[in-house]
């Protein structure tokens, strides 16, 4: 599949700049991007009319804060109960760091 | 119409799109009247502190003759399964430190891996183009290999990325070089969606990354060559719910936060984000200079149970260990007595949220728990 657009040049002015004036077999490929840019249009319109509603980042802040301080995490030096002892299995028992050695060949 | 009509409509049309992004990305900047730091720092909170021999690392699991490229931790506690460069998968007991299956995989050149739900299948894909999925109860044939069970074909470039859909072990969500998702029926190896494409609304490079949301595995995030991600709705494939922009390079992986509402990302950029779905804001960027100002790329990344560290594995060697509320950097594993030798180029948490794994080109894989004094609040 072909790849569009580059890294400096937006995929629409990449293709436009490869049209040709006489280039009249590119004509139904002008009118799917033509398409796809309507399309796109009516994407972001949308998405604007949401975001006239949309609340403000600090709430999501609020809820990530509350999340994150309150689920116990055994990763933490400091954390919520209840303590799990299966967190601590990585300690016990034959501490074998090395275990097994075989090579797959 | 002529031609030079279309063209003239086309340039319209770009120039309409054009400036309804920049309309966008203002009114999103003014909505965001606080980033995640600065709100915890507002509400007096203290970055996470480690004590110098409180992560550490106790497993180290040999046995690849090649750079690791991919792992994935079971539902259930102990096993993993990893992918390398050696062209094979290893399963482990990751307690135990034993390999339980070596699988050499008809195409060596793999990317990807993912252990099913259940834990009885192992997915991988990668330049071969198709996704294989392994059943871990078949019986080897008779050159001792575990045979195929299912192939997935389907996609028209690499396979970058793959994970089953929870709660079953019959359909997976694979992210490819030919800028597409696909959500396969395992049973009957066909496509039930294609998300992006030539005729759909997508990414418009390659695909690198996916994450599914475990508490509404309808969603999922794909992270892309396009520098975007996009949220996808399994039920509604002509279109992104949303795309996320912010990133100045590869989008190389996302991952869902443990709340389901947020996901992460890493980049080319040398940036971890942290954006939120509903909304659509980026909350928080995660970004601080190596030394001399170096800026390495963002591999991988993984959060804790809780959300509150986020793992990060730089090509640099470094794993950033980040507090997630206060955008500071905690720890470096990489810089920790017995870390890996090379880069870090997967990490995965195991379901418990007890262990880290590493996976790095040094072709080792590491566990990482806490080993310091915890204390309960």
């Amino acid at each position: 599949m072909q790849s569009d657009g580059s890294e400096t040049l937006s995929p629409t002015t990449q293709r436009l700049q490869s049209f040709s004036a006489a280039d009249t077999r590119g004509k139904h490929r002008i009118h799917a991007e033509l398409k796809r840019l309507e399309q796109e249009t009516r994407f972001l319109e949308e998405e604007l009319e949401q975001l006239e509603k949309m609340e403000n980042a600090s709430s999501a802040c609020k809820e990530i804060l509350k999340g994150a301080e309150t689920k116990p995490d055994p990763l933490l030096p400091i954390t919520h109960g209840p303590l799990n002892p299966f967190w601590d299995r990585w300690f016990e028992g034959p501490q074998d760091s090395k275990g097994c050695r075989c090579w797959i060949l | 119409m002529s031609v030079a009509e279309l063209k003239e409509r086309h340039v319209a049309a770009s120039d309409t799109v054009n400036s309804l992004r920049e309309r966008l990305k203002q009114k999103r900047a003014s909505l965001l009247d606080t980033d995640v730091a600065g709100y915890a720092r507002s509400q007096g909170k203290t970055p996470v502190t480690f004590g110098p021999t409180d992560l550490v690392c106790c497993r180290t699991l040999q046995g690849h003759t090649g750079k690791v490229y991919s792992l994935d931790w079971t539902s259930e506690k102990n096993r993993i399964v990893s992918a390398s460069q050696d062209g094979r998968l290893i399963v482990w007991n990751a307690l135990t430190s034993q390999k339980t299956h070596a699988i050499k995989l008809p195409c060596a050149w793999v990317m990807t891996c993912a252990f099913s739900p259940t834990g009885q299948s192992v997915a991988c894909g990668g330049l071969d183009s198709v996704c294989s999925i392994f059943n871990l109860n078949s019986l080897c044939d008779k050159d001792g290999n575990l045979p195929v069970s299912r192939t997935l074909s389907g996609h028209k470039g690499y396979v970058s990325s793959c994970q089953y859909v929870p709660d079953e072990d019959t359909h997976l969500i694979s992210g490819s070089g030919d800028q597409t998702c696909v959500l396969w029926d395992i049973t009957t190896g066909l496509r039930t969606s294609v998300f992006g494409g030539e005729f759909q609304s997508g990414h418009t490079a390659d695909v690198v990354s996916v994450s599914i949301n475990q508490s509404n595995s309808r969603l999922f995030v794909s992270g892309s060559c396009d520098t975007t991600a996009r949220l996808w709705d399994t039920r509604v494939a002509s279109r992104a719910v949303r795309t996320f922009h912010g990133h100045e390079g590869d989008v190389n992986v996302v991952k869902f936060f443990p709340d389901g509402n947020r996901f992460g990302t890493g980049s080319d950029d040398g940036t971890c984000r942290l954006f939120d779905i509903r909304t659509g804001h980026q909350l928080q960027v995660y970004h601080q200079p190596h030394g001399d100002n170096d800026i390495p790329p963002v591999k991988t990344i993984a959060f804790s149970i809780s959300g509150r560290l986020l793992f990060a594995g730089y090509t640099n060697g470094d794993c950033y260990v980040w507090d997630t509320l206060l955008a500071k950097v905690v720890l470096n594993l990489g810089s920790l007595q017995n870390s890996h030798e090379a880069q870090i180029s997967c990490l995965g948490l195991s379901a418990d949220g007890s262990a880290l794994c590493t996976g790095s080109w040094d072709t080792n894989l590491k566990i990482w728990a806490f080993g310091g004094h915890r204390k309960i609040i």
